[in-house]
């Protein structure tokens, strides 16, 4: 698959969630007017319109907001900038994106924003603390290639998406729950409308699940062949696999935009249910990740990691 | 009749892939020359760096004439180089001339601790090291239009459609060309 191909797809793909994310919409309004009020349903339908058309408008400080990166001035952070520089460039972005900071001690990074002029490179202090240069590099080059094969796009929209399905359905719930106004429907209606508001928001995440994980493969050839160096993606990798800090915020809401799921190991120690079902993984094993770059690189891993120096904080 | 219509067929569908590949030619040549210019505002930041380099170093070596002369005329090549490949070797004698320049400055402590001169050194590494990032891209680029340029069909015509294949941008005796290509 080509670059060309990944951005159409991703185009396409943009195009399933928006269709997907109204019939989805639709279906909550439609509850909400059956087991409260046709107005109610009516009323909530407009509301999410005009929520989700600001949000999308927000994104950016919104998705920052979310996962808690904070924007830097470039000149306190010179190593750092230089090196999400020089990955673009290397990347042929026309606009090296910005880069903001999460105070948290995982090492993880994400990537967001709706164009590639308009996006940003999210890292954790945790990350620079722990990688060593050559690492951290690749982490960043699968960043910006998210941000080159358009998965920010879509990604971005996905996530403003999710948020407006999950605080509808939420205020729905709310309403029957404690609102008493649920009188005027037969107690099974209420029944199914509150196993609907349930529901909705998971519906929605996994809509956005479903957007291919292979994106982060794709994302990690993409970082190998900008660095031109399979090898330190694979340690990049395999250094986060071994590192046991769980992301302190983690949020369902942001998953799927960081480098390594926050949420996997936190959903299996607290959401026995979830984690269990595979579908809701928002990326694929680090190992599965690692040996795709072992074969394709033609390279095996060493059982040691390097103990280079870190690249600090 | 049917005749008719599967040769109008034919010929449609041959008009189409011949767009198609045609405007792909024309976004592959866009990118090198994309790369390439990436390329030459790194190599002119890196020239524009020289003069003030060699300005501080003499400040607190005035007698080392000969590297400095060295360093100028280096430079003056790399803005003086014409083609991808004479501007890679351009490239490698300026690094080449101010390793030496370094290697001179290692015997002064006053301008080692200088400011200026430690500022300067950084920019200058900053700036290789984006000339190295820029090269990946535009060597990447230069491959696909290549690899496409000399592919059937596009090998009878390409040049009569004004593709050409372009210069790698690598000094001689750089082997640094192979690219690893992942799944794309």
């Amino acid at each position: 698959m080509t670059l060309q191909e990944q951005i159409r797809s991703n185009r396409l793909r943009s195009g399933i969630v928006v269709v997907g994310f109204v019939l989805l919409l639709l279906f909550v309004a439609a509850l909400i007017g059956l087991a409260l009020d046709l107005s109610l349903g009516v009323l909530a339908l407009a509301f999410a319109g005009v929520y989700g058309i600001i949000a999308l408008f927000q994104s950016r400080s919104m998705i920052a907001g979310m996962a808690r990166a904070q924007a830097v001035d470039p000149g306190e952070l010179k190593p750092l900038s230089r090196l999400v520089e020089n990955v673009s460039i290397a990347a042929g972005l026309a606009v090296t994106p910005e880069v903001r900071i999460v105070e948290d001690d995982a090492p993880n990074a994400f990537a967001a924003g709706l164009r590639p002029e308009k996006s940003y490179v999210g890292v954790t202090t945790g990350l620079l603390a722990k990688m060593p240069k050559r690492e951290l590099e690749a982490i960043l080059a699968h960043e910006v290639s998210h941000i080159r094969n358009r998965d920010t796009y879509l990604m971005t929209m996905a996530t403003v998406f999710a948020g407006v399905i999950a605080l509808v359905a939420d205020i729905g719930f709310r309403a029957i729950a404690y609102g008493g106004r649920s009188r005027r429907a037969g107690a099974l209606v209420a029944v199914v409308a509150i196993v609907g508001f349930i529901l909705a928001p998971y519906a929605a995440l996994l809509l956005r699940m479903s957007l291919s994980r292979r994106r982060e493969f794709l994302a990690d050839a993409g970082a190998a062949e900008i660095l031109n160096d399979p090898e330190a993606v694979a340690l990049a990798l395999r250094r986060l696999s071994l590192d046991e800090t769980t992301i302190t915020y983690a949020d369902a809401s942001t998953a799927h935009l960081w480098v390594e799921s926050p949420t996997d190991r936190v959903e299996s120690e607290r959401r026995g249910v979830l984690a269990l079902t595979s579908w809701f993984n928002t990326h694929p094993p680090l190992e599965v990740r690692i040996a795709a770059l072992e074969e394709a690189g033609g390279f095996r891993l060493p059982d040691r990691l390097p103990a280079d120096e870190p690249f600090g904080y | 009749m049917l005749w008719l219509w599967i040769s109008i067929g034919g010929v449609a569908l041959l008009g189409i892939v011949f767009v198609l590949g045609y405007n792909r030619l024309v976004r592959l040549r866009n990118e090198v020359d994309t790369g390439w210019a990436n390329i030459d505002v790194q190599l002119q930041r890196r020239a524009d760096l020289i003069p003030n380099l060699v300005e501080t170093v003499r400040g607190y070596a005035a007698h080392e004439r000969g590297v400095f002369e060295e360093v100028t005329r280096a430079r003056t090549a790399l803005q003086q180089a014409g083609t991808p490949g004479a501007a890679a070797d351009a490239n490698e004698g300026l690094t080449a001339a101010l390793g030496r320049l370094f290697a001179v400055a290692e015997a002064y402590p006053d301008l080692k601790a200088s400011e200026n001169f430690l500022q300067l050194q950084d920019d200058l590494t900053d700036t290789e090291d984006k000339i190295s990032a820029a090269r990946r891209y535009y060597n990447a680029t230069v491959m696909r239009l290549n690899t496409s340029v000399q592919s059937f069909p596009w090998l009878l015509f390409a040049r009569a459609l004004g593709f050409r294949e372009r210069e790698f941008f690598s000094a001689q005796g750089d082997t640094a060309v192979p690219q690893v290509t992942l799944s794309r």
